[in-house]
């Protein structure tokens, strides 16, 4: 695999990196955290769990695209704004290669029954891949037990509620100083 | 000069949404007051950007590039909604690393960390809804897929190989 004790430069690897992630982001995006995980936090240490969670809920509530966000603030965690710059870039190019063939071939591509099939697996795969990234977050997001409330909370407003995600990120926010209070 | 129009329009787009499909009403109001795209097309588009890898907003900017204005074009409107990536966002970064030890950041983040999970775990269930049924029946292709993607991920394997299982298994399961 792709890796610094390869020689190859941090930035590089960063970029193919993100690139490879960018690639296999299906589904709204959320595949990416698990990603970022995979690659990031387990196989090579850059960045820790808690850092990784807390860029995802920033990441979340900022305007723009979610994947960008979260690819930005990840680069920026681990080598300032040219990573930033390097990892939002990796992360967008395959969707414009990819996008850019399409374009091209349009109405080929929209009816074809393979395409189509194939992509009712990809689509059926991608919901464990994002339970998978929940799953993983799990043991650095709650130390005590009270905390499964605002994890369920949090679901049942999202689901039900029709609300910004600033405000959502800002009720957890409320929580957490109402349990710990404001000076701790 | 289309460039730099389409720059903007794809920066407006890019301030006004928070990804995903609430950008859909945005990206249909520039477009359609610009004549680059017809409705028709922004439905294609949601389903193209649906069925190829990356956001609908970035698929979405460089779909209406390339047919606006070619390759420049594209990168005109690509540049253009990540534009508020590149600049609010990082600064957000910057200051929440400079602040992190903060008791009260620390506090707070107590209280975002879990409700994250609960924002997480409720995408699955609409995406579940979508990819697992169809008009109310089981899809039980999809169904089965879905279990052998999260037997793959309980044994390690990384995501790629799960999306290529994923859509292997499409090919040959879906009639």
């Amino acid at each position: 695999m792709l890796d610094a004790r390869r020689g190859l430069p941090r930035p590089l690897c960063c970029f193919l990196l993100l690139f490879k992630i960018g690639l296999f982001t299906f589904g709204g995006g959320w595949s990416i955290v698990a990603q970022l995980q995979r690659e990031f936090v387990d196989k090579r240490g850059w960045i820790s769990k808690e850092d990784l969670l807390d860029i995802v809920s920033v990441g979340r509530s900022f305007p723009g695209i979610m994947v960008i966000n979260i690819a930005v603030m990840f680069g920026y965690h681990v080598g300032g704004v040219p990573l930033g710059v390097i990892a939002a870039v990796g992360v967008a190019a395959p969707s414009v290669a990819v996008l850019s063939v399409v374009t091209v071939f349009y109405e080929q591509f929209r009816r074809n029954i393979y395409i189509a099939r194939a992509m009712v697996g990809v689509r059926a795969a991608v919901v464990p891949i994002i339970l998978s990234a929940a799953a993983g977050l799990r043991s650095i997001a709650i130390q005590e037990k009270v905390q499964y409330g605002i994890v369920l909370g949090g679901f049942l407003i999202c689901l039900f509620l029709p609300i910004n995600n600033i405000l959502v990120v800002l009720l957890g926010a409320a929580a957490g100083l109402m349990l710990r209070g404001v000076r701790g | 000069m289309i460039c730099l129009q389409l720059y903007w329009s794809y920066l407006k787009i890019g301030f006004c949404s928070f990804g995903g499909l609430s950008m859909i009403p945005f990206i249909n109001q520039e477009m359609l007051a610009h004549h680059w795209m017809t409705m028709e097309q922004l439905s294609d588009i949601v389903a193209i950007a649906e069925m190829t890898p990356g956001s609908l907003g970035i698929n979405c900017a460089t779909f209406v590039g390339i047919q606006v204005a070619g390759l420049p074009g594209a990168i005109a409107t690509t540049l253009g909604v990540m534009t508020p990536s590149l600049t609010v966002c990082m600064l957000a970064c910057h200051f929440m690393v400079k602040f992190r030890q903060n008791r009260f950041l620390q506090n707070a983040l107590y209280g975002v960390r879990p409700i994250c999970i609960g924002m997480i775990l409720a995408v699955a269930v609409p995406l579940g809804q979508a990819n697992y049924f169809l008009n109310g029946a089981p899809l039980w292709p999809a169904v089965v897929i879905g279990a052998a993607a999260g037997a793959l991920l309980l044994a390690k394997r990384s995501i790629p190989t799960v999306i290529l299982a994923g859509a292997l298994l499409g090919l040959v399961l879906v009639r």
